[in-house]
């Protein structure tokens, strides 16, 4: 029996679609226009309109997952300073929405002599390749965008695209600090991205795939590569902290130095999609997490596997909250030094533990 | 994870002090916050209020029977808020009573503090907005308060800076600005006696008389103990005749 994934599922309804317009045109009676009722019912069209639900099926999931982020931060930092969190609607779950229609209604400010093109561009490309991150990931085997063979690797060039805008978006503003902030966000982005690689080098070395489907799958038949590649797993989570620009490393919009870093002169809708593309990120690091090194979608079968991956992923999101109520920002220099000196040797190490392991043939 | 040294500040950024001990202290409070029957701390402000200190200045009221109109308020209010304004009151009649512009008063008391009867208070209320900036202007009898023990501002000790001599309560007589006379510019117009609002002047004759109209002169006498130095009398004075000597 074929499983029934989103794709083949939404197939049928965009199969029903073709055939509705089919009937339709076949209705109005008229010969000439009959050929196109029978080209919407074909393998191209239907296709194409799967392919398009699918997309926006998962991307309004995901987006929504995303925000319930924001929320839940809220939510658990009001906790952790004994105060209220969000209140607006039920649990305080439309506080976001309130919030988004906010800034939506302030004014677009653009500095004067900043390069105005650039400006907006390093937005729009930040927030459109932190959604392209978002299709990269899948929930389960079932629920998923694309499934290419090496979406461990796409997903990662893409993430590593970030110091990127960022420098662009620094340097078009005009102004010192967020040309500052730029530099600093980029240091710390590339100096974390290294680490990131090693660990996840050490993954492929384990479960011989690029493909989060075959990873999952080899975690289901073995065990959870937390265990063995627990050096790893810190590593990873450290990086991930450094990567989505959270406390403790959140350097690039150190305000108490940097005024607000690179996003200073961003205001008004700018600042918005920046906040919501670092939670988007935030998130994939959660997510990247979860898949890599507990199991994924991997559970027990009395509910979805989808579930359990939103499950996991809100937990390892939590802790990222956690550590980020606990502990304060550090310095520049401290932070090259923990990247360089001290998580770069650890991934090394985990990276000799994968290679051993599986030439000691215990994977 | 800082490199070690002799310092021992450095022992606080260690792995231990800088992420177990905090996280430890987040993960504890969150577990004693988050058990039924805790409830935070947030203050639901418009429909909880906080409990507001017995010291705490709100926006100025003012008692219309104990005010004797002398102005004091008027000349000390540091912001220019409080002008005098006449009204038509049912028991008092036609009097002068000051009227607070609260929008532009900054609550510091100072009207409270220097008034000689207590007719001016400071009250607890803060929640002052309105839609308009005229509905801040508060008439005297919109500013009236219903008096409450601790509105009215008494020192019983003076500021040190202030430490002339021994220390004086409100309305004493030890330090006390005085009116002083010059005899030579007077010319009896017994202004100073109708304005007076505690009734402290008295124009008393002299014994000599006028040379030309043959009537006795006129001079003003104050009586210190009713005296409450508003200074009204000196501002009315045509010929400025009085003056205002200061408490030494």
């Amino acid at each position: 029996m074929v499983e029934t994934t989103l794709f083949s599922l939404l197939h049928g309804l965009a199969l029903w679609i073709g055939e509705v317009a089919q009937w339709l045109i076949k209705v109005t009676g008229i010969k000439e226009i009959q050929f196109i009722g029978d080209w919407a019912v074909t393998g191209g069209p239907v296709n194409f309109l799967t392919i398009l639900l699918v997309c926006a099926i998962f991307m309004v999931a995901a987006l929504l997952v995303g925000i319930t982020c924001i929320w839940q931060e809220r939510k658990v930092l009001g906790r952790i300073m004994d105060r209220r969190g969000t209140q607006v609607g039920m649990l305080g779950l439309f506080q976001n929405f309130a919030d988004a229609i906010k800034t939506l209604l302030k004014e677009l400010i653009i500095p004067r002599d900043a390069d105005k093109k650039l400006f907006m561009w390093s937005v729009t490309g930040l927030i459109g390749s932190s959604v392209l991150l978002l299709g990269l990931v899948p929930w389960s085997t079932r629920f998923f965008v694309a499934n290419p063979e090496l979406t461990l690797l796409i997903g990662l060039a893409v993430f590593s695209l970030a110091p990127f805008f960022i420098m662009i978006g620094g340097w078009a503003s005009n102004n010192k600090y967020s040309m500052i902030g730029a530099m600093r966000g980029a240091a710390q982005l590339i100096a974390y991205e290294i680490p990131i690689l090693m660990v996840v080098l050490s993954i492929i070395i384990m479960t011989g795939s690029l493909n989060f489907n075959v990873i999952v799958a080899f975690q289901q038949t073995h065990m959870w590569l937390m265990f063995p590649l627990f050096i790893g797993f810190i590593t990873f989570f450290v990086c991930g902290i450094a990567e989505s620009e959270r406390v403790p490393f959140d350097l690039p919009e150190a305000e108490a130095e940097l005024v607000e870093g690179w996003q200073t002169e961003y205001g008004s809708i700018q600042w918005g999609l920046i906040m919501m593309a670092d939670y988007l990120r935030a998130y994939v690091v959660s997510a990247l997490i979860t898949v890599l090194f507990l199991g994924g979608w991997d559970g027990p079968t009395f509910l979805w596997p989808e579930v359990w991956y939103l499950i996991k992923v809100f937990f390892v999101f939590f802790i990222m909250i956690w550590v980020r109520s606990a502990t304060v920002r550090i310095r520049t220099d401290q932070l090259l030094k923990i990247g360089w000196k001290r998580l770069l040797p650890l991934s090394v190490v985990n990276l000799g533990i994968a290679v051993v392991m599986k030439a000691m043939g215990w994977f | 994870m800082v490199e070690s040294s002799n310092n021992p500040r450095d022992k606080k950024l260690r792995a231990t002090g800088y992420m177990l001990k905090p996280l430890w202290v987040t993960l504890r409070t969150m577990v004693r916050v988050s058990l039924p029957g805790h409830r935070p701390r947030t203050i639901m402000y418009p429909w909880e209020k906080s409990i507001i200190p017995d010291c705490f200045r709100g926006r100025p009221g003012i008692i219309l029977d104990k005010c004797i109109a002398c102005q004091k308020c008027v000349k000390v209010c540091p912001t220019t808020c409080i002008k005098m304004v006449q009204i038509e009151h049912e028991t008092l009649g036609k009097v002068k009573r000051p009227e607070v512009n609260v929008g532009r008063c900054m609550m510091c008391g100072n009207c409270a503090e220097v008034c000689p009867t207590n007719a001016m208070i400071v009250t607890p209320e803060f929640e002052l907005a309105s839609y308009t900036r005229d509905d801040l202007i508060y008439d005297p009898i919109k500013l009236q308060h219903p008096w409450k023990a601790g509105y009215e501002i008494n020192y019983e000790e003076q500021l040190p800076s202030n430490m002339k001599g021994p220390a004086a309560k409100k309305g004493s007589m030890e330090l006390k600005d005085t009116v002083c006379l010059e005899a030579k510019k007077c010319i009896s117009c017994s202004r100073c006696e109708k304005t007076c609002p505690t009734g402290a002047v008295k124009m008393t004759d002299t014994g000599e008389v006028n040379e030309k109209t043959k009537k006795p002169i006129k001079r003003p006498v104050f009586d210190d103990t009713k005296c409450v130095s508003c200074e009204m009398c000196v501002d009315v004075c045509p010929k400025d005749c009085l003056t205002m000597k200061e408490a030494q």
